[in-house]
C-alpha cells in the first residue's frame, strides 16, 4: 500500500510518505507521535490536508484528483485502543454489526464467524453485554467484530496497551493465530517492542509525526534512531525456534535456533506446534572475551561482534552467534572488556532468563 | 363518586391531552435541533441555538404575544391559516402551539447534553463496519441517548402543563374549552372558589412530583451506565 500525508497537528506536522506490502506493518514509535492520527486518516476518520491513500491498488484518498472514499466504504477494519465495542448491544449483535455489508468478496472466500470465534476462542461469549467483558475478552470481541466486517486491511491501535502484562501476553498469541489464520494484511501500532518483534515483519518508525527508519524489524531497529526510542526494560530479543525436547525433572526444554545452536529454555510440555517464540530481554545477557567455567548459567554461545552503539552511557551491543543477539551494557562494561567490532565474545544467558510466548 | 368533579376531570385530562400531544409533536424536531448542535458545525450555530433557547429566559407572556401577533388573524400566516379553515387563537390549537413553543427548549437542551455524551468513537466505528450515517443514528445514537431523550420528554411534557403566560395570550382562559389546570387554578383563585383551586393544586403537584422524579432517576441511572 502507499501511503503520503500531511495532516498538522497541535504541536507538530504529521508528514509521512511511505510504500510497504507486508502482511503485518507495526507502527512503531513513543506515546504522542501520530500513531493513531495515522491509522484515523487511513480509515477516513480524518482529514489529510495533502496527500494519497493507496491500499491494494485502489485509490481510497486523493487530495491531488480529489478522491475521498467515505470511511464506510473503505472496507478497512479498525480495532481501536479501547476496542470501542457497543455498549448497548451485545456480544453477538457487535460482532455481526459488520457482517453485513456488500463487500464484492465471493461467498465461498468470506470469512465465516464460526472460524472466527474458534480462532479467537469467544464462541461462550456471544449472549454476555458487552460491558460484562474482561479488558482482554473485549478486545478479542473488536477483533473479530473487525474481521467478520471482510476488510481488505485491519488497523489495530495499540490493542495491548491497556491490558497489564499478565494479560498481554495471553492476548498476543491470539494476534499471531489472527495473523496466520486470516488473510488479511495488518497495520500495528504499538510502542512495545517485542508486539513489533513478535508480530510485524515490517515496522515504521514514527517519531514527532516523521518517519525515522523503516525496515524488516531486527534491521530497522539497529540503529542509533531506533536505540534511542526504545522504553526502558524493553529492549529483547524475539526469536523463533523449533522444539527438541523437554525435560521436567531437569526443568528445561531444549530448543534450537534457525541457524542451528541449541538454546534452553524453563520446562514446557511438548507443544502441539513445534515452532514457538521465545523472548531474552538485551539486558539480561552476558557477555565474556573468555569461556567461562564453573557457573550455573546453561547457555553459553561464542560469537563475534557486529555493532556497538552508544548512546547516553548505554551501550547496545550485536552480536553474531547464528542468528542475532542484542546485549545492552554499561559503556564501562564495554570499556573494561575492550569491546570493538570483530571481538570474539562469548554471550551467557540463563535458562530462566528466556521467557516463552 | 369519581372522587374529583366533572369539572376538575375535565380540565385535568384536557391538559394532559394538550400536553402530550405538544410533547409528541416537538420530540422530532427536538431531536433534530439538538443532533445538528450536538454534532455539527453549521454557520450561524450560535445565534439558532440562542434562539431555541429564547423561549426558556423570556417572559412567556411576551413569548405569548409574539405568537399572537405570528398566528392572529391580521398577520400574513394567520390570514392563510384562516383561510384554509384552520384557526390556531382562542382555541385548543392556540394550547398546544403556546405549550410547544414554551417546552421546547427544555427539550432540546436535555437531548443535546445527552448525544454530545455519546462517544463520537463509537458512532466512527460503525461508520468503519460499514454503516449509513442513517443506520449509525438510529442503530448507536439514539439507543445511547434513549435516556436523554425520555428524561428530555418527560421535563418537556410538566413544562408544557405549566404553562401560563403564553396560553392566556394566544388560546384564552376559556371553560372547557382552552382551560388548562394552570388557568383554572388562576380562575378559581379570582372568583374566591378556594377549595376547588386547592383540589387542582394537589394535582398539580402530585404529577409535577412524579414527572421530575422519573426524569431525574432517568438521568442519574444514564450517568451510571
Amino acid at each position: 500500500m502507499k501511503l503520503c500525508c500531511r495532516i498538522p497537528l497541535a504541536n507538530f506536522n504529521l508528514d509521512i510518505e511511505v510504500s510497504f506490502d507486508a502482511r503485518v506493518t507495526a507502527i512503531f514509535g513513543p506515546s504522542g507521535s501520530g500513531k493513531t492520527t495515522l491509522l484515523d486518516a487511513i480509515a477516513g476518520l480524518r482529514s489529510i490536508t495533502t496527500g494519497e491513500i493507496e491500499i491494494s491498488g485502489s485509490t481510497l484518498f486523493s487530495s491531488a484528483r480529489g478522491i475521498n472514499c467515505p470511511p464506510r466504504e473503505r472496507g478497512i477494519g479498525y480495532v481501536p485502543q479501547e476496542a470501542g465495542l457497543f455498549p448497548h448491544l451485545s456480544v453477538r449483535k457487535n460482532i455481526l454489526f459488520g457482517a453485513g455489508r456488500s463487500t464484492g468478496i465471493s461467498q465461498s472466500k468470506q470469512i465465516r464467524m464460526e472460524h472466527v470465534l474458534s480462532v479467537l476462542e469467544i464462541g461462550g461469549l456471544l449472549d454476555r453485554p458487552v460491558t460484562k467483558l474482561s479488558g482482554g475478552e473485549a478486545q478479542r470481541v473488536a477483533l473479530a467484530r473487525a474481521i467478520l466486517s471482510q476488510p481488505r486491511l485491519l488497523l489495530l491501535d495499540e490493542p495491548l496497551a491497556s491490558l497489564d502484562i499478565s494479560l498481554k501476553e495471553k492476548i498476543l498469541p491470539y494476534l499471531a493465530r489472527v495473523r496466520d489464520e486470516f488473510e488479511i494484511p495488518m497495520i500495528y501500532v504499538t510502542h512495545s517492542l517485542t508486539e513489533v518483534l513478535t508480530l510485524a515483519d515490517w515496522v515504521l518508525m514514527i517519531r514527532q509525526g516523521r518517519l525515522v527508519t523503516q525496515g524488516v524489524p531486527k534491521e530497522a531497529l539497529r540503529s542509533t534512531h531506533a536505540i534511542l526510542q526504545i522504553p526502558e526494560g524493553q529492549a529483547e530479543n524475539v526469536f523463533t525456534v523449533a522444539f527438541v525436547e523437554s525435560d521436567a525433572e531437569a526443568g528445561q526444554t531444549r530448543v534450537r535456533l534457525q541457524a542451528g545452536h541449541e538454546l534452553f529454555v524453563p520446562y514446557l510440555p511438548e507443544p502441539e506446534n513445534h515452532t514457538l517464540q521465545i523472548r531474552i530481554s538485551a539486558d539480561d545477557i552476558l557477555i565474556a572475551t573468555k569461556r567461562p567455567e564453573g557457573i550455573s548459567a546453561s547457555n553459553v554461545l561464542p560469537g563475534i561482534v557486529r555493532t556497538i552503539d552508544a548512546v547516553d552511557g548505554q551501550v547496545m551491543v550485536t552480536v553474531a552467534a547464528g542468528d542475532e543477539f542484542y546485549a545492552r551494557l554499561t559503556a564501562a562494561a564495554v570499556k573494561r572488556l575492550n569491546l570493538v567490532e570483530e571481538t570474539p565474545v562469548f554471550l551467557i544467558m540463563k535458562t530462566r532468563s528466556f521467557r516463552l510466548l | 363518586m369519581l372522587f374529583f368533579s366533572f369539572e376538575t376531570w375535565q380540565i385535568t385530562l384536557f391538559s394532559l391531552a394538550v400536553g402530550l400531544a405538544s410533547t409528541l409533536l416537538i420530540l422530532p424536531f427536538g431531536i433534530a435541533f439538538a443532533w445538528l448542535f450536538a454534532r455539527k458545525d453549521w454557520p450561524l450555530k450560535s445565534v439558532v441555538e440562542t434562539l431555541v433557547l429564547l423561549p426558556l429566559v423570556m417572559p412567556p407572556v411576551s413569548t405569548g404575544l409574539i405568537l399572537l401577533k405570528i398566528f392572529g388573524r391580521r398577520s400574513p400566516l394567520g390570514q392563510w391559516l384562516y383561510e384554509r379553515g384552520i384557526e390556531i387563537v382562542f382555541n385548543w390549537k392556540g394550547v398546544l402551539i403556546a405549550m410547544s413553543v414554551m417546552s421546547f427548549p427544555l427539550l432540546v437542551r436535555s437531548v443535546r447534553t445527552s448525544f454530545a455524551e455519546v462517544n463520537p468513537r463509537l458512532e466512527q466505528i460503525a461508520a468503519t463496519l460499514g454503516a449509513s450515517p442513517l443506520r449509525i443514528f438510529f442503530v448507536i445514537t439514539i439507543p445511547l441517548a434513549y435516556k436523554g431523550i425520555v428524561a428530555g420528554a418527560l421535563l418537556a411534557f410538566s413544562r408544557a402543563l405549566g404553562e401560563f403566560g403564553a396560553t392566556i395570550l394566544l388560546a384564552g382562559n376559556i371553560p372547557g374549552e382552552t382551560q388548562t389546570l394552570s388557568l383554572a387554578i388562576y380562575s378559581f383563585v379570582q372568583l374566591g372558589k378556594d377549595p376547588e383551586a386547592f383540589t387542582l393544586l394537589g394535582i398539580t403537584v402530585a404529577l409535577a412530583f412524579i414527572f421530575v422524579w422519573c426524569s431525574e432517576w432517568l438521568l442519574r441511572s444514564s450517568k451510571k451506565a
